[in-house]
């Protein structure tokens, strides 16, 4: 399949009136060059979509979210380790704990996707989060 | 409050935090009755389903997964693990989804809490049509003509069988249900190819190539009894309703009671069922699914949980049916007798689908503009509201319109205002074929059988 040209409105408009059908608020699509994200409006059909191009050129931030991969209880810290780890903002390797989703005695690890930089916590500690919920936020910084 | 007891096996029935693991119309429905009786609530939703606005009334509203129903509503352990980490001590499956898997009830109480319906044991018996006609058959409820046993292999038996119970026979596979896995043999001709294709289906679809027959019924409507057991051995029926109007096995419109079957005629049948609960340890609620031809009762199958069209009977018997079953569940006796259990006037319901009203297909969207009926004798029970985003992944239900008067024609009149009234806006819905439905000189009439839906649309589509 040939790539798609995503600045070309009629591709656009077709898009966007299929994610509305389906009650699909958006899209992102990941080509070889670049990610493009595609918001449609909720309560006004045949609005113009959001278009947003995520990743161009290099050098650019972008903001990864990191998401509890399963609902359970946040802790920031390993409930056995002696010195909780220091306070975002900090660097942080792919595959680096950030912290941890407890059930029962079970403790699952959640762990960076990417290198960036740590920006914030935004689970509180001891709280139950659900399937998705926002955890942390990393800056990538290629 | 911790109200309830222990039940006959000196289990503690007791809880005060319910997980509710379903969505839509009925997460919300049991909430409510949740909140009535002071409990509090787990409801736990997928990733779509977090937008629903009845997470807010919730005490804990907690994702569990994704979209995909096996990897959120049906993912037994996700939701075992969510009641653990809330606190939960009783799950409530609603309908659908889990509600009638023997395997999760059985994980439920063995993790310590109580699985609002019947025990595990109960639920695999149901499910399994030749031992759930096996217990019918010893309670005295009336069955279809053929044999309570799974067929044999030899052909020369099958063909005694077929001509012992006399053609039109239908072939079931035992595991099967939901109108799927069955065959209609006319005559002895077509007897051992259906039996063939039958059997093969049977083993893809169901895991068991056990196939059973019986009696085909030409033109029988679809009536069900409603009963309500405590875990103390008491048991009473609620009332009757008739489900005929079907399409492709899916009901669309239920009424409380069947019409023109008089309670004589019923009473017998529901104190047999009710023996069957008795003998079977049957807990909570439940429903008895009958086909009804010629003053003929033949039971088909046992629903083991809450029911989609349980409000008719809630109108005319005047009980909260999801109230008791979760009082019941608690370990409290029942506090009815079958002789204060009235039959009072008339209930319809209409189930509201997102779906085209001419092909049916699915029809996800957001809800632009809702207007929703209202007055005496008038009930919605629904989920949605203006703005709601009706995901694809999901059963199409998105409401329930149940309106009760004095009389069926009285019922019928109030239905038409209503349906008249109600507007939704940005979807498809199956509200235009419902309102030429409550149009119809047939439908008026009552008494219609289960496959009347079907020609009436043919006709419909054909002119």
């Amino acid at each position: 399949m040939s790539a798609v040209d995503f600045s070309d409105p009629a591709t656009i408009a077709f898009l966007a009136a299929a994610l509305q059908a389906a009650g699909v608020d958006g899209i992102e699509i990941e080509q070889s060059t670049r990610k493009v994200r595609i918001v449609v409006e909720r309560d006004a059909p045949g609005a113009a979509p959001l278009v947003q191009t995520l990743q161009t050129s290099p050098g650019a931030t972008q903001l990864e979210v990191v998401t509890a991969p399963m609902a359970g209880i946040f802790g920031a810290n390993h409930p056995e380790s002696p010195a909780p780890s220091s306070k975002p903002p900090r660097k942080v390797a792919a595959g680096e704990t950030l912290g941890f989703i407890r059930i029962g005695s079970v403790l699952l690890p959640v762990k960076a996707t990417q290198p960036g930089m740590l920006t914030g916590r935004v689970a509180k500690d001891g709280t139950v989060v659900g399937y998705g919920d926002p955890l942390f936020e990393i800056e990538l910084r290629p | 409050m911790m109200e309830g007891q222990k039940d006959r096996a000196g289990k503690d029935c007791r809880f005060d935090t319910v997980l509710i693991a379903n969505r839509g119309e009925i997460a919300l429905r049991i909430l409510k009755a949740c909140k009535d009786l002071g409990l509090k609530t787990v409801v736990v939703c997928s990733q779509p389903d977090r937008q629903a606005s009845y997470g807010t009334l919730a005490d804990t509203f907690l994702c569990i997964g994704p979209a995909s129903a096996g990897k959120s509503y049906l993912n037994r352990d996700a939701i075992l693990l969510a009641a653990r980490i809330t606190g939960a001590g009783a799950v409530h499956p609603g309908y659908g989804f889990l509600s009638e898997n023997a395997a999760f009830s059985e994980a439920v109480e063995k993790a310590g809490m109580v699985f609002i319906g019947p025990t595990a044991r109960a639920i695999a018996t149901m499910g399994d049509k030749i031992a759930a006609k096996s217990a019918m058959i010893a309670a005295g409820v009336p069955c279809v003509p053929g044999p309570d046993s799974a067929l044999p292999d030899d052909r020369a038996a099958i063909e005694a069988i077929a001509s012992k119970i006399g053609y039109p026979v239908i072939v079931k596979a035992a595991g099967g249900g939901g109108g799927r896995g069955m065959r209609v043999v006319p005559d002895a001709g077509a007897l051992h190819a259906s039996i063939a294709l039958t059997r093969e289906e049977a083993r893809q679809a169901f895991g068991t190539p056990a196939l059973y027959m019986e009696k085909f019924l030409e033109h029988p409507r679809h009536v069900e009894i409603q009963v309500l057991c405590d875990v103390h051995g008491n048991a009473i029926w609620l009332g009757h309703r008739d489900c005929s109007m079907q399409r492709r096995h899916q009901k669309v419109v239920e009424e409380a009671p069947a019409p023109g079957i008089a309670y004589d005629i019923i009473a017998p049948v529901a104190e047999a069922c009710l023996k069957a609960c008795r003998q079977t340890g049957y807990r909570g609620v439940g429903t008895f699914e009958f086909l009804y031809e010629d003053g003929g009762f033949y039971f088909i199958e046992m629903n083991t949980r809450l029911q989609v069209e349980h409000p008719v009977t809630e109108m005319t018997s005047g009980i909260d049916i999801v109230q008791a079953q979760i009082k019941a569940a608690q370990g409290i006796p029942l506090d009815i007798a079958q002789s204060d259990v009235e039959s009072d006037g008339h209930a319809f319901e209409c189930r509201i689908n997102a779906e085209d009203p001419d092909t049916f297909l699915a029809s996800a969207g957001t809800i632009t503009a809702l207007t929703l009926p209202s007055g005496p004798g008038v009930r919605v029970d629904t989920h949605v509201h203006a703005g709601y985003k009706v995901p694809p992944y999901y059963d199409s239900l998105i409401g329930k319109l149940i309106v009760h008067a004095p009389t069926r024609a009285e019922a019928i009149v109030v239905m038409r205002t209503a349906l008249a009234e109600t507007e939704i806006e940005g979807i498809s819905t199956n509200l235009p074929l419902l309102r030429a439905l409550f149009d119809d000189d047939g439908f008026a009439a009552g008494g219609t059988d289960i496959h009347y839906l079907e020609k009436w649309l043919k006709r419909r589509s054909a002119s």
